[in-house]
């Protein structure tokens, strides 16, 4: 009896202390105005619906209707995101809700970047600046400008500079307006800077071709690929143009024009992921292996113009660095029998010397084949190197710069602290920040000027010699902000005119006079609409250029890393890029592709160099490591990443920012510190030491001890994942037929439930898993389809993440050479789905297209249905998830026009899931009824489909025999995810090939 | 049996009893009228317009004004340059036109008040109605025959289904046999 009371005393549930009254003191004020607000509301409500409850509100209507707007239709408006990415905004009855691809766009074909799929929640962000800023205090805008003007003529007048420091600048009209304002101030600098950028690619190729454009690579025509420290899947190049031509050639469909893919590099990055052969390498050893692979194919084939450089052979590095030869053997034999089809890629922020050696290499390769120089990658201003970044800041410290105007670029983060820019801030009379949001930079400025979203701006962006893309506005600035190039407009302009919308519109129309002349337009007019309709205009092209680079160019470059110490590698975040995305929230909380961490980064690391520190990653809980260079040191958990090299590190920047608004500010780690001032991202030479400290570090999936015998490769023994390589299937292709456990007919025969009828459609989806990478764009598409709410890092931690599709991650072999399996799982959709028998209040049924429907309002939150679903695809809202996160952040009276108004918001107590995007496929059969069409469902794509860079999500009606689901779901590849359940799943997944050499997978 | 026992009975059990039966048939009559699913609900309009004398009398096509029925899943409340379509120039002088020309030259929407509605998780569509050949009046009632606009119908979800399951009920009577509407769940709710 004792020991029964003893329990109750321990346990918290009873024993809080409520002896006395509450201590107001002690309670927040959070809670106490939401309580009043409650209250207020309550009341408000109460006394609403008692006075007529039969009101039902007003409608209201336009005034005056703008012609193109159909109530309840979506309007699609061509236009480009800020990363150059084309895209065509959805809007309804006037707002954003979502953006697609531009499928005409030559370039891109219709594939977004991640960040651009996102974008629009950071349109609607409640913190965005609303109002210029001075000194901390609102003020206006025309007191503002008037001031301004007035200094910067003072400045100008001194003879003191005027320095613009702004980000890469894609615009040519942007460039224009620049050196119109060098023209109206007469000392006025321009100052490109980038912490992730193609600076160096660029210099190589100026260095060894004398032109500074470089063309574009045709992946679709390339057999071999050979990234060194290259994430073309991720940050590196163009992420989805390069996923969607280098996949064209990885699906089972056409098995024999498989390429192959090789990852040279120290971790594991989404590239690495998916290639067929990673080979590991620490930074320190990337020159010398490359001038290995250059020597010994120099040796094999005498080609004209090279000769052996040193004494790098690849019996040398391959000894001295323990590599893997059988792999490097595959490599180099590849290369040598696919000359002209091709290429060796070194990461863009890579120092120069190894685009130089890759150059060289190619050349050899006569790579040249597959380059696209009527495509090559153009650029205005020349982005700062390091040493004139440290001029720029060593003349602001000596009091020679007046002004300095951050357009949109916040240097106070991504420049390190060796710069010491906030010293030299200190000497400048006037600091003007343009932003959309306060940052690290408008903290230090005088002036802070807000800035229009790029769906609320005028522009064009031309990354490639032969296109332009234009940028139109979809939407009046919500707040009270102007685009960048209209304030350096209107300064130009000085008092004499006035601002307006449209001021710069006209600017930019009047730089497409010229070209509209030189394209032998008819009238202006009509080119200008048609452009903008496109959303793009195509000019003419560079002229192929075949020179040979010079080889004393090769002899003279020196090893640039050292191999010393730990290595440490830098890399750009496949999510929020370099920081500036940092406060969304949608891409903080996508899963990064790689580790699926939610929220964080982390300082990867092998294994085996884990172990010799002692270092140890379990539960979510990681050790938390000191990385010291000389006399910069930072703290920072660990990850325990299968494929990393051994004493190395690798981080990726963008994270552990001071001033990012509620988001993103002090989400992770900054690790920027530890750069010095060549802002290599390569750094060697470092220290680590265990701090004895824990950190909570989320991850949506963990994974088994990859050389635990029982554990080993559980997902193929369970048939999650069925894999094959190329040789395999190409030799027996019903090699993944003859592994079926059960037959189709034998699981009807088990089942004890009756068939459904399927009259007139059947959805269903297929999934090539050999073309998925894993890149997470299709979760970002879902989530702004579907309304899916943001949860936090600490929900996520609980396993509540809503998103209703994911990517589940497998890694088999050993963790130090791992076998990177992806498998996209959303709603299964099953003909026998066990998830409809348990429902008590029948809220979740079969619908006789084959649907498996949710509905919410039947809903009453039992959570048998999750139980009972073996994918686990089934999310509940334990919250009110908007009310919750960030003391609702999200709930903000200005995100309701964010929602997609065919998609019903739910609150908490409800389950949900992926629902195949019912709100597409009716409105898709309501058109084809309402024209006395016979619905096929040929039209239907889900938002994960068309957000797809790789096109590996087939969708469609199976009943219809013309479908390409309907032959997809009879390949030979085939497989249904648990099929041995019985419950008869509706994706079909199309087993991964790997194109490796061997039929022995490992 | 005891005296105290039926006292007790016919004082506290009876009374309690009755009430709670009276009391449960009120409150179910009184939820379950018509009128609390709307019916006979006839707002008076910011404006008054009137359907009897536009529709009924001057025969206007409902799609005149009413443009995205056969377009979208909402009707759409007309915008006020809609009306401007002819009363710039028709009956320019009358109060009610001088109200609509105010708000029309002011830039204002005009408020109407909201008559039928579904909750918000229905999403119920006139395009795949009216594209039917579904008159507007089965569920709208003979809205050319009266001035002020009131709901005939109930919007339930059992009135969607029961014309759903037996689609010629609600039609009229010359109206040709229809296939019977989806009732599954995702045909409303998503």
């Amino acid at each position: 009896m004792k020991l029964f009371f003893n329990l109750f005393k321990n346990k918290s549930e009873f024993s809080r202390k409520s002896k006395s009254a509450p201590d107001f003191e002690k309670m927040s004020a959070e809670s106490r105005r939401r309580f009043l607000a409650l209250m207020g509301a309550t009341t408000a409500l109460t006394a609403t619906a008692c006075k007529d409850y039969r009101d039902k509100g007003e409608i209201i209507s336009y005034n005056r209707k703008p012609q193109d707007v159909t109530y309840g239709k979506a309007n699609y408006y061509a236009s480009t995101y800020r990363d150059g990415s084309p895209i065509l905004i959805k809007t309804r009855e006037g707002s954003p809700i979502g953006i697609t691809g531009n499928d005409i766009h030559p370039t891109s074909k219709g594939k977004v970047s991640i960040q651009a799929e996102a974008s629009i929640l950071d349109l609607y962000d409640p913190e965005r600046l609303k109002f210029p800023l001075k000194n901390g205090n609102k003020t206006e805008w025309k007191t503002a400008n008037q001031e301004i003007v007035k200094r910067l003529d003072e400045i100008s007048a001194k003879g003191k500079e005027i320095a613009i420091i702004t980000g890469k600048i894609n615009s040519p009209t942007y460039a224009k307006l620049l050196n119109d304002f060098a023209g109206k101030y007469k000392n006025t600098g321009i100052y490109p800077i980038e912490l992730f950028s193609d600076r160096n690619k660029r210099l190589a190729w100026n260095a060894c071709y004398e032109s500074n454009e470089y063309p574009a690579i045709d992946w679709s025509k390339a057999n071999v690929i050979v990234a060194v420290e290259a994430d073309l899947f991720a940050s590196d190049g163009v992420p989805p143009e390069q996923i969607n031509e280098i996949t064209k050639r990885r699906s089972g469909e056409k098995a024999e024009n498989f390429n192959r893919i090789y990852a040279i590099e120290a971790g594991m990055s989404l590239f690495g992921a998916n290639a067929d052969y990673h080979i590991r390498v620490r930074p320190g050893v990337y020159y010398s292996l490359l001038l290995a692979i250059y020597n010994d194919l120099v040796v094999k084939l005498a080609p004209f113009g090279h000769s052996t450089i040193g004494d790098y052979s690849i019996e040398k590095v391959v000894a001295e660095n323990k590599l893997n030869q059988k792999k490097i053997n595959a490599l180099l034999n590849d290369l040598l029998n696919n000359q002209g089809k091709s290429i060796v890629y070194v990461g863009d922020n890579l120092p120069v010397q190894l685009h130089i050696i890759a150059n060289f290499i190619n050349d050899i390769l006569s790579a040249y084949e597959l380059y696209d120089y009527n495509s090559s990658y153009v650029e205005f201003f020349k982005i700062l190197e390091t040493s004139e970044i440290e001029n720029l800041i060593g003349r602001m410290k000596q009091g020679e710069i007046g002004a300095v105007i951050f357009a949109d670029i916040n240097p106070a983060y991504i420049l390190p602290p060796d710069f010491d820019l906030q010293g030299a801030l200190k000497n400048i009379e006037l600091k003007i920040a343009l932003t959309e949001r306060e940052n690290e930079t408008s903290k230090l400025s005088d002036f802070v000027l807000p800035i229009n979203h790029p769906f609320e701006s005028w522009g064009d962006y031309q990354t490639r010699k032969n296109i332009v893309n234009l940028q139109q506005p979809v939407i009046e600035p919500i707040f009270d902000t102007r685009q960048k190039e209209a304030i350096l407009l209107s300064w130009i302009y000085g008092n004499n005119a006035e601002y307006s919308f449209d001021l710069y519109h006209k600017y930019l129309k009047n730089k497409y006079l010229e070209v509209a002349k030189q394209l032998n337009a008819v009238d202006f007019d009509s080119f200008w609409y048609s452009a903008l309709h496109d959303g793009f205009i195509q000019l003419k092209g560079n002229e192929k250029n075949i020179t040979k680079p010079k080889l004393i160019i090769l002899r003279q470059t020196k090893k640039p890393i050292e191999d010393s110490g730990i290595s440490i590698v830098l890399k750009k975040s496949p999510l929020i890029g370099d920081g500036r995305y940092s406060s969304n929230g949608w891409l903080q909380e996508i899963p990064h592709p790689v580790s699926k961490i939610v929220w964080d980064n982390y300082a990867a690391i092998s294994p085996i160099t884990a172990k010799r520190y002692g270092l140890d990653y379990k539960d979510f809980k990681s050790s938390v490591i000191k990385i010291s260079i000389g006399s910069k040191e930072i703290t920072m958990p660990i990850l325990l990443q299968p494929g990393v090299a051994e004493d190395t590190i690798i981080i990726e920047l963008g994270y552990g920012r001071k001033e990012a608004g509620t988001i993103g500010t002090g989400v992770g780690f900054d690790a920027i510190p530890l750069m010095d001032k060549t802002l290599s991202v390569v750094l060697s030479g470092a220290k680590i030491e265990k701090t004895g400290k824990k950190y909570k570090l989320f991850a949506t999936q963990e994974f088994h001890k990859l050389e635990d015998e029982y554990l080993k490769d559980l997902h193929r023994k369970r048939q999650l994942i069925q894999d094959g390589t190329v040789a395999m299937y190409l030799s027996n292709p019903n090699f993944i037929q003859k592994q079926r456990i059960m037959t189709e007919e034998e699981i009807d025969k088990h089942s004890v439930n009756p068939p459904h009828n399927y009259p007139e459609a059947k959805w269903a989806m297929a999934i090539d898993l050999s073309r998925c990478v894993g890149c997470s764009n299709c979760v970002a598409a879902c989530n702004v389809e579907n309304n899916i709410p943001i949860v936090g890092k600490e929900e996520c931690g609980n396993g509540r993440e809503m998103h209703w599709m994911r990517i589940d991650r497998y890694y088999s072999g050993t963790s130090e050479e791992p076998i990177v399996s992806y498998l996209p799982v959303l709603c299964q959709h099953c003909d026998m789905a066990p998830c409809e028998n348990v429902c008590p209040v029948v809220a979740t049924t079969h619908s006789t297209d084959g649907l498996n429907q949710m509905t919410y309002n039947r809903c009453v939150g039992t959570r048998y249905c999750a139980n009972n679903c073996p994918y686990k695809v089934r999310r509940f809202n334990f919250y009110d998830f908007r009310h919750r996160f960030a003391d609702g952040y999200y709930e903000q009276d200005i995100l309701e026009l964010l929602h997609n108004p065919e998609v019903t918001v739910r609150s908490r107590g409800v389950m949900e899931k992926c629902t195949f995007c019912v709100q597409r496929i009716a409105e898709a059969r309501q058109g084809a009824k309402s024209k006395g069409k016979e619905f096929t469902g040929a039209e239907v794509r889900t938002a994960c489909q068309e957000a797809c860079p790789a096109n590996a999500i087939v969708f469609g009606n199976v009943n219809d025999p013309n479908s390409e689901i309907s032959r997809l779901i009879k390949h030979n590849l085939g497989y249904k995810l648990i099929e041995i359940l019985g419950i008869k799943p509706n994706v079909t997944y199309l087993a991964k090939l790997r194109n490796t050499n061997s039929e022995d997978l490992t | 049996m005891k005296k105290e026992f039926l006292d007790y009975v016919l004082k506290v059990r009876l009374p309690v009893t009755l009430f709670v039966i009276f009391g449960a048939f009120a409150v179910t009559y009184y939820v379950a009228r018509p009128e609390r699913d709307g019916i006979g609900y006839e707002p008076e309009q910011p404006i008054a317009f009137s359907h009897r004398l536009h529709a009924g009398n001057m025969q206007i096509d409902c799609q005149y004004c009413h443009t995205s029925v056969e377009k979208s899943r909402h009707a759409s409340i007309p915008a006020a340059n809609i009306c401007m379509n002819c009363h710039s120039v028709a009956r320019k002088d009358k109060p009610e036109i001088v109200k609509l020309t105010k708000y029309y030259e002011q830039n204002k929407p005009i408020p109407w008040k909201r008559i039928h509605k579904v909750p918000h998780y229905a999403y119920f569509s006139h395009q795949s109605h009216v594209m039917q050949g579904i008159p507007c009046q089965s569920c709208h009632g003979a809205v050319e025959n009266m001035d002020v606009v009131m709901q005939v119908n109930s919007f339930t979800m059992g009135s969607c289904i029961e014309c759903h399951r037996n689609p010629n009920s609600r039609l009229p009577k010359d109206f040709p046999k229809m296939k019977s509407g989806p009732v599954h769940c995702n045909a409303c709710h998503r």
